[in-house]
């Protein structure tokens, strides 16, 4: 008899584990849930659809329905699933009845935190997240002159660019001194706000939101600087887990709110694998659990849950974090720790900065790119990056991560090897600049 | 229990995170720390938990975030 594998969840998590299960095992029936109308898109591209950097929401989408039909996945779109019964392995779906499995693997993905103030269910406040969501909301932004981003975590700093992009009057407010500061360090975000400002955006940091107000619609925002009218709110506030499903189940949740799981995205109950926004897992050189990472991060869990699912464990690995996004004219980016979480958390740590250039200096094009290291004291071992440049950043994060995972020190970045061609990379390389920066403070 | 334990990460998080990005933003940019809503919750990790933790070294800090419930508890060997 197939085995019958059920997927709650159509992102990267829950279509991951789809196409692992059904590469291990081509005769289990693959059975999955999604609340959407679409699956396998990607809802990281809605911003740059919305700044008409990309011209239509269709060329987000990987695979059509039928694609998935041939396949055999049996998809069940727009359905929600309402339990979990773990001892008798089935989930309720309420057109369906009681759904059993064999295994189960859970990609509920997250929500956005709600800020505790009046006027938060108001129409005309827009929650970035679905594909048909925004593609309405698109046709809505062709009306609106005057938007407010309410905080800027990440989403905030896309959409921010966005609707500056098409021409809006933006207003950013963020109760921080600067963008995205549990993430990023303010002096990688100042030439952002600087690009911002030619962009024409308003910035209100150190603001606080105090309503947002109007009867039906949104028609204003109150803020601890006064009040600001507006046509629309994109709120940009941070994502938390979406594990109402999991914790009505008895599943093990840690301190941060994700799905506790092993190695092999395994959950706390028998044959439940979890993946993506909805779990939690180690960082790697702390050990501490870390939730809400990138679409890659779910991809990935998931093509390990999804293979654990339908037989085959594999392992997944404490994680580095690898990061960058576009604020303004700028690609910003990191690894694990900035001066900001390192502080906070009290992690010692050695500085190294440097700037340097994305090719050589004589070559047309060429962009700035600030590069910082952070290193434990003694060791030397790479603890942490972030970055700012005008290329270059993607690559130079995911390096940094690997050397991060690898044990490299400060020693062995200094010195490293690296392409000189005037089209693609300078003679010095900004990381290596940086480390040997790094180096001559710890002495 | 969880929640419990959720709660002392989010809120412990948080003012961390504000006392740093004060230091920070009057170092590189000369700005205010961020702002918040007064309350006696907001006081009690401002001004005892705050700089309390500040005072451990990290490896006592380290194994006391690490006792926490989380996926570390559970088995990641092949790292």
């Amino acid at each position: 008899m197939a085995r019958e594998i059920v997927v709650i969840g159509g992102s990267a998590a829950g279509m991951g584990a789809a196409g692992a299960a059904k590469q291990v095992d081509p005769e289990a029936r693959i059975i999955v849930f999604t609340e959407q109308q679409d699956v396998a898109y990607s809802p990281c591209g809605i911003p740059y659809v919305h700044g008409k950097e990309i011209d239509s929401f269709d060329r987000l989408i990987l695979q059509g329905k039928k694609f998935y039909e041939d396949q055999g996945f049996e998809i069940h779109y727009e359905t929600i699933v309402g339990g979990i019964n773990t001892k008798a392995h089935t989930v309720s779906v309420p057109a369906m009845g009681d759904v059993r499995y064999d295994s189960l693997v859970i990609g509920t993905g997250f929500q956005y935190e709600r800020p505790d103030i009046p006027g938060v269910d108001l129409d005309g406040l827009y929650w970035v997240r679905d594909l048909r969501n925004a593609e309405r909301w698109d046709q809505l932004l062709d009306g609106v002159k005057t938007a407010v981003v309410a905080e800027a975590q990440p989403i905030g700093v896309e959409m921010a660019t966005a609707l500056a992009h098409r021409g809006i009057e933006t207003h950013l407010v963020d109760p921080h001194p600067w963008a995205m500061a549990e993430i990023a360090d303010p002096d990688i975000m100042a030439p952002v706000e600087e690009s911002w400002r030619e962009l024409g955006v308003n910035l209100h940091f150190n603001t606080r939101l105090e309503a947002f107000l109007g009867t039906d619609k949104v028609r204003a925002v109150r803020t601890s600087d006064g009040e600001i009218a507006v046509d629309a709110v994109v709120m940009g506030t941070k994502k938390v887990p979406n594990n109402r499903l999991a914790a009505e189940a008895g599943l093990k949740l840690g301190s941060t709110g994700g799905i506790i799981v092993d190695q092999h995205m395994r959950a706390s109950a028998p044959d439940v694998f979890a993946a993506g926004d909805a779990v939690e897992v180690p960082q790697g050189f702390t050990g501490v659990p870390v939730q809400g990472l990138s679409g890659s991060h779910a991809y990935a869990q998931g093509k390990v849950a999804g293979s654990g699912a339908a037989g085959k464990l594999r392992d997944y690995q404490p994680v580095y974090v690898p990061w960058g996004l576009v604020g303004g004219k700028w690609m910003i980016g990191g690894v694990s720790f900035g001066e900001a979480l390192a502080g906070a958390l009290g992690i010692p740590f050695v500085l190294g900065i440097a700037e340097g250039i994305s090719r050589a200096r004589y070559y047309p094009d060429f962009k700035k790119i600030r590069v910082k290291l952070l290193a434990e004291p003694g060791t030397l071992k790479l603890i942490g990056a972030q970055l700012v440049g005008g290329e270059g950043v993607k690559e130079r994060c995911d390096f940094l991560a690997m050397a991060a995972r690898k044990g490299l020190t400060l020693h062995d970045i200094a010195w490293m090897e690296n392409v000189y061609s005037p089209a693609m990379g300078a003679l010095n390389e900004p990381m290596a600049l940086a480390a040997q920066n790094g180096l001559s403070k710890a002495r | 229990m969880t929640r419990l334990f959720w709660w002392v990460r989010t809120n412990s998080q948080k003012y961390l995170l504000e006392a740093v990005q004060a230091d920070l933003a009057q170092r590189y940019l000369g700005r205010p720390p961020p702002v918040g809503r007064p309350s006696l919750q907001r006081a009690f990790w401002k001004y005892v938990f705050v700089p309390l933790y500040r005072r451990l070294p990290w490896n006592v800090k380290h194994t006391v975030i690490k006792a926490m419930p989380g996926s570390h508890h559970r088995d990641w060997s092949a790292r």
